[in-house]
């Protein structure tokens, strides 16, 4: 005799589902710079569903219990034999080969996560661990976050071709059973209980979530910017806010007016020396600035400069200048170069952007100096 | 006991307020004034033009550009600069009412712009002569 029962509890299934969600999104978001604020908040979203799961796996339901499904990898490597040679046995919860996919997901999930915070925080100084490592150690962590993501993907689609086999093999529909929650079970097995409450705060925590991240990473209002009027039908665009640049009340209003103030961390301070020092020849026109404007002007610039700035573009605009090179163009630095090469020539000769040193045609955050990835944006 | 703090955080708060107030060391007319005693020096002077000034304004002289390059043929309207494409605030004072309320600044302008447009520096006539028409065009 046997009859259906519920095996997923509620929070079981909300984690299941939200989990999946969390990793496709942040899959397919992942080259795309504009939605990098986007992937961030799946990364953190994953790491709170993780963090749940870890807590329930002793708490929770029946059948969600580490204790109930954990075994040797060992014995899943002889279940999933089995399987494939179409006799594996049929089990209710997870079956030792699904236990062993459930456990490496969630700890490359964990992995995953935490590489992914540690790039974020070393490379462009944001995020939880902002300024803990340095722009170097971000580096590795970047490249260990690529290959412990696609491992990741590899174990999500040995998951579905399990699932896919083991429905086949006993007839059953295993991707129906996580939404239900209910399985078929010979009369006397344990019942799970569906604790709603938990399943219902859990999905309403990672709403509240989304929603406040939608208004801390949303750039501010685009359509601020003078004559950009027509940003409004962009769509929404959001951004990942990044750190308070310093700044200078006296350099804004002097260098600021014939283009962007371009903040001094983009150059290294000898470039700022000459720049200061040529200021009759400013790009054909003579500033003509007094002597101690200009001598306060260089101080800020100095002090700010690429060199002693904590920032990646300071660090990568910096590193990429030869020491017996002193640019007097930010445009003219090899990172500078190597970061806008694929651009098409229609895009710079465009009426809106018309010169390489119009950062702010691009990068919505070039006023503030940040050039955050997220708040990339080509004209349209 | 809350309530003298509100007062007394209402009143700073307004007295912020105030002080904050942009305040302009001269207007644009009195601009225009100091323009006219420094012309004044020229026997041939015979007082400021808008016609003049606008057709200075927008003429070539020269060179490259015109001083509605950047600041468009119509100067109550933003311009953008010819050469790094960043927005320029409207020129015309009905428009901007920053404009021309600073001497130093106006004569840093004066000087770079005229430098830039005629490779030399503008004579009082002349910037009479655009200020006029600046001060003739409506928003
Ligand atoms: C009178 C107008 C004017 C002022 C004021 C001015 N600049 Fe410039 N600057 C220019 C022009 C014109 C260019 C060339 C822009 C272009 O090629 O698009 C330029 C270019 C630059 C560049 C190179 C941009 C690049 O990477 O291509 C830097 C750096 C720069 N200016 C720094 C400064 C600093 C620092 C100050 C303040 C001390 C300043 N500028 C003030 C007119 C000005
Ligand atoms: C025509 C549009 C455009 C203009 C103008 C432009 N950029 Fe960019 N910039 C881009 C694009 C697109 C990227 C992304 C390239 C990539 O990720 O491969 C980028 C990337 C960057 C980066 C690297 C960001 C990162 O962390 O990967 C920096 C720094 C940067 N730009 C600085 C500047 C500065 C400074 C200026 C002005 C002197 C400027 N850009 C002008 C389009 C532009
Ligand atoms: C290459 C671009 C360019 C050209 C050409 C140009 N200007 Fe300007 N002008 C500017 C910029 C940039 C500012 C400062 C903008 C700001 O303060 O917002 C400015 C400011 C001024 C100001 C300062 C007004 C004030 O009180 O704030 C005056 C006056 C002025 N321009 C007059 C002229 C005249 C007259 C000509 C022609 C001889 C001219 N400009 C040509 C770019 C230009």
């Amino acid at each position: 005799m046997s009859q259906r029962i519920l095996v997923w509890d509620v929070p079981t299934r909300v984690f299941h589902w939200l989990f999946a969600i969390s990793f496709a999104a942040s899959w397919y978001i992942s080259e795309a710079d504009e939605w990098l604020s986007f992937h961030t908040f799946f990364g953190y979203l994953m790491l709170g569903l993780i963090g749940f799961r870890l807590i329930w796996g002793v708490v929770g339901g029946h059948y969600a219990r580490f204790a109930e499904f954990m075994c040797s990898p060992l014995a899943g490597w002889r279940y999933l034999r089995q399987a494939l040679s179409g006799a594996g046995a049929r089990y209710i919860g997870h079956n030792p080969a699904g236990s062993q996919a459930v456990l490496l997901l969630l700890v490359l999930g964990l992995a995953v996560c935490l590489t992914g915070m540690f790039t974020q925080g070393a490379e462009e100084q944001q995020g939880a661990v902002s300024g803990w490592f340095g722009v170097k150690t971000g580096v590795m962590f970047r490249e260990a976050h690529g290959y412990i993501a696609i491992l990741m993907l590899v174990m999500v689609i040995g998951h579905l071709l399990g699932v896919a086999m083991e429905s086949r093999l006993h007839k059953e529909n295993l991707a129906r059973a996580m939404v239900t929650g209910i399985k078929e079970a010979p009369q006397g097995s344990a019942v799970s209980k569906p604790f709603r409450g938990v399943g219902a705060l859990l999905l309403m925590m990672a709403i509240a979530f989304g929603i406040w991240w939608f208004f801390y990473a949303w750039h501010e209002p685009v359509e601020q910017r003078l004559g950009h009027d027509d940003a409004k039908l962009e769509g929404p665009h959001v951004a990942f806010v990044g750190p308070k640049l310093s700044d200078n009340a006296q350099w804004r209003e002097e260098c600021g007016s014939c283009h962007l103030a371009f903040h001094p961390s983009l150059l290294p301070a000898r470039s700022w020396q000459k720049l200061m020092a040529q200021q009759d020849r400013h790009f054909g026109t003579d500033l003509a600035l007094d002597a101690d404007v200009s001598a306060a002007l260089l101080e800020f610039l100095v002090k700010n400069a690429a060199e002693n700035s904590k920032r990646e573009a300071a660090f990568k605009i910096n590193r990429s200048i030869k020491p017996d090179v002193t640019p007097l163009r930010i445009t003219e630095t090899p990172y500078w170069v190597g970061k806008h090469r694929e651009i098409a020539d229609s895009v710079w000769r465009s009426a809106k952007v018309k010169s390489k040193a119009n950062c702010a045609a691009c990068h919505l955050d070039a006023d503030a100096g940040t050039f955050e990835d997220a708040a990339m944006q080509l004209p349209r | 006991m809350f309530r003298i703090y509100t007062v007394i955080g209402l009143v700073s708060v307004a007295a912020m307020g105030l002080a904050t107030q942009p305040a302009f060391a001269q207007t644009p007319n009195e601009t225009l004034a100091s323009f006219k005693t420094a012309a004044a020096g020229d026997a041939k002077f015979q007082g400021f033009s808008a016609t003049r000034g606008e057709q200075f304004f927008k003429a070539k002289h020269g060179k490259e550009w015109s001083c509605a390059s950047c600041h468009t043929d119509n100067p109550a309207a933003p311009g953008k600069h010819a050469n790094s494409g960043k927005d320029i605030q409207p020129l015309a004072p009905s428009a901007n009412a920053e404009r021309f309320t600073d001497m130093a600044k106006v004569e840093k302008w004066f000087k770079r712009n005229c430098n830039d447009v005629l490779g030399r520096v503008c004579t009082a006539q002349e910037k009479g002569d655009v200020l006029s028409y600046l001060l003739t065009v409506k928003k």
